[in-house]
């Protein structure tokens, strides 16, 4: 800080609180600090508590007060702290004439697009209009052809608003209305830069795709949670913490309400007499109504005429190599829906197979998560609370036989393996 | 090196020009000069190295690579299958490679040379699996092949469920320990937090607690320590104080001595 901003800092800290204070003191307010403002703040503060704005909270205490809230602060404390002292001026209205002529630029474009777009949905509706057996490859080729015009008007519609800067700002604010494809386009875009490129990773590592689906690709997000512990894909769960069922936000970037099952398999399910590992159901529910808006999807809060198998706490026994959950999010197709009750019947939850439950009921799986367990020291009331034998059984390893015979002990371990020698022997 | 050697012809062809006075041409004086010395012709000589490996390939001993399990042959985990330099063969299902590319059997079971071009074109693969009649590579996308290779037993001591129950256990299992010589430290007042020690002989002779028993020592003191705040600047400045106060009174009185 060079020596006339250290002198000039008393001067703008008071410029900065005068404006907080209201209209009327500003006004009568000189630019000198008195004692009289002082006493004011010292009354105003211990009487009523502080209200932390999002936009211009820099405080770390202000941070955490209204993130406990429920309320991110907006961008970053830098920006935040930018926007404390700065007028307000709005985004589009910034006095540069590089600037103003460039949005003018952005805005033409954006008005041929509008236009394009208009045309576009013309000519869709003709072509709805038009008989089938007028059009030269009949259905098929209508058909074929409103898909293609149909994706060329959604792209034209992204094109409309991908320069906007003030829809990009509010992207980033997290105001984006997950209505409107622009935004679903730009969720959809962060998304597949990191977080995907992270479930896609775990799905590998951890062998979800042979051993429960054959083949996966994920094209929703899905963040797990129990309770407040929010749950990285792959991370080892304390049992305690899974012993409530889990809470899921999944996000999808296409348009329009659809009806999910959500199912959370267990694919290490140890089984001693056979030498071998099957999987189980630890929850299952049907016909969960999702869309881009309503993307929260707490699993405790599931109405039961939807719930097909309840909540079973995960728990590894003792030994028993670690156990992965997988936690599916499969769409239904448009317009079906599942029968509970037959579905209560029919689904085993030991030795579930998602691969041919994804068959069976035409379900297209769009998003999981995972995590993992192992025995830990809260296991064991885990089971017992909800009602499972087996806890005090361990997993040991078995001994592998020799091939060959054990050979003697020759040289020193020989003469030296007399009880003589005993306090040697470990 | 060089003037010395080249005086003596110079020498000669200065006095010839000199012996030939006017009447010869430049052209024979300059002839005359050039340097025509035995000495400086380079003549390339046969040579050969004497030393390396140029005159017969020195062939050592053996490294007894190769197969060291054939197809289909048995193998327990730890067992090598093959030895190489490099890797002629990959791991395949079942195995692993040491850090010398040997290949090793992590499964018992029963060992198949194999090629999976679906996962890699041009790798040859060694895999064990759990039955001889079984074939690798195994189909693409199907479930991975798995043994459990543990038996299920009882408990030894049954789980304790978590709860108040816990500390408890611990008291119990600090005095409840049969057969075991366990003596309780003498010489009048116990120090803080450490009434009530069991010492045991443990391994090197020493009568001592179990280290998890020592990591509770602060716990069973009820010494409270602040939660270290990494950012926390006042506290560590306070400290920090505290510590130079500390050192400066120490200095003074070493000086007095």
């Amino acid at each position: 800080m060079s020596a006339c901003q250290k002198a000039a800092r008393p001067l703008t800290r008071c410029l900065q609180n005068t404006k907080s204070l209201p209209q009327a003191t500003r006004a009568v307010r000189t630019f000198t600090s008195s004692s009289r403002q002082n006493e004011e703040v010292v009354v105003e503060s211990t009487k009523a508590p502080k209200v932390w704005d999002p936009e211009t909270v820099t405080s770390r205490k202000g941070e955490k007060v209204l993130m406990r809230s429920g309320v991110m602060p907006i961008g970053s404390r830098r920006r935040r702290a930018a926007i404390q002292s700065s007028d307000n001026i709005p985004f589009e209205q910034l006095p540069y004439q590089c600037f103003q002529e460039a949005l003018q630029v952005l805005r033409e474009d954006r008005t041929e697009k509008l236009e394009q777009i208009k045309v576009e949905r013309l000519r869709i509706s003709n072509l709805m209009a038009q008989d089938a057996s007028k059009i030269k490859g009949g259905e098929v080729q209508k058909e074929k052809r409103l898909d293609s015009m149909r994706r060329y008007l959604e792209k034209l519609k992204i094109e409309a608003d991908i320069n906007d800067p003030l829809i990009k700002k509010r992207f980033e604010d997290g105001e984006g209305d997950m209505n409107k494809p622009i935004y679903r386009y730009l969720a959809d875009k962060q998304w597949r830069k990191y977080q995907r490129l992270v479930v896609v990773q775990r799905i590998n590592q951890l062998s979800v795709v042979p051993d429960v689906l054959p083949h996966f690709e994920p094209t929703a997000d899905v963040r797990l949670a129990f309770r407040t512990r929010s749950v990285q894909h792959g991370e080892f769960i304390d049992s305690r913490v899974s012993e409530v069922p889990a809470r899921l936000k999944v996000q999808v970037f296409d348009k329009g309400e659809r009806l999910v099952s959500i199912v959370v398999v267990d694919s290490d399910v140890p089984l001693a007499e056979s030498e071998n590992f099957t999987s189980r159901c630890h929850y299952l529910a049907t016909n969960i109504p999702l869309s881009p808006v309503i993307n929260s999807i707490p699993l405790s809060k599931i109405s039961t005429e939807s719930v097909v198998v309840p909540w079973l706490p995960p728990f590894a026994q003792k030994g028993s190599p670690y156990h992965r959950y997988s936690v599916f999010v499969l769409q239904q197709k448009a317009g079906e829906t599942l029968n509970v009750g037959e579905l209560k019947e029919k689904v085993q939850q030991e030795g579930f197979a998602l691969r041919s439950f994804r068959d069976k009921y035409s379900l297209d799986p769009i998003g999981m998560s995972i995590f993992r367990s192992e025995w830990d020291e809260g296991t064991a009331g885990v089971m017992e609370r909800a009602g499972i034998e087996g806890a005090d059984i361990e997993f040991k390893r078995k001994k592998v036989v020799a091939l060959k015979p054990k050979q003697k002990a020759r040289g020193w371990e020989a003469r030296h393996s007399s009880t003589k020698y005993r306090q040697l022997w470990r | 090196m060089l003037l010395p050697r080249l005086q003596s012809p110079l020498r000669a062809a200065i006095t010839s020009i000199a012996r030939s006075g006017q009447s010869s041409s430049l052209n024979d004086a300059f002839a005359q000069l050039a340097i025509r010395s035995p000495v400086l012709t380079f003549v390339r000589h046969a040579s050969h190295a004497q030393q390396g490996a140029v005159n017969k390939a020195k062939d050592g001993p053996g490294k007894r690579l190769g197969a060291k399990k054939s197809g289909e042959q048995y193998v327990i985990p730890g067992n090598i299958i093959f030895r190489q330099r490099g890797t002629h063969w990959f791991p395949g299902e079942n195995c692993a490679m040491g850090r010398d590319h040997t290949i090793y059997a992590t499964e018992s079971g029963y060992v198949k040379y194999y090629k999976d071009p679906e996962t890699h074109p041009k790798r040859q693969y060694i895999g064990v699996v759990f039955e001889r009649a079984q074939v690798l590579p195994l189909p693409r996308n199907s479930m991975r092949r798995r043994k459990l290779n543990m038996v299920a037993t009882k408990m030894e001591t049954p789980p304790k469920v978590e709860g108040v129950q816990v500390r408890t256990d611990l008291v119990e299992g600090v005095g409840g320990k049969k057969g075991v010589v366990s003596v309780k430290q003498g010489l009048g007042k116990e120090r803080r937090g450490e009434e009530g020690r069991d010492l045991t002989i443990r391994p090197g002779y020493m009568y001592r607690e179990a280290n998890w028993e020592i990591g509770r020592a602060a716990e069973r003191a009820k010494v409270k320590v602040r939660e270290f705040k990494p950012r926390d600047r006042w506290t560590a400045w306070r400290k920090a104080w505290k510590r130079q106060i500390t050192v400066k009174e120490k200095r003074i009185v070493g000086r007095r001595k």
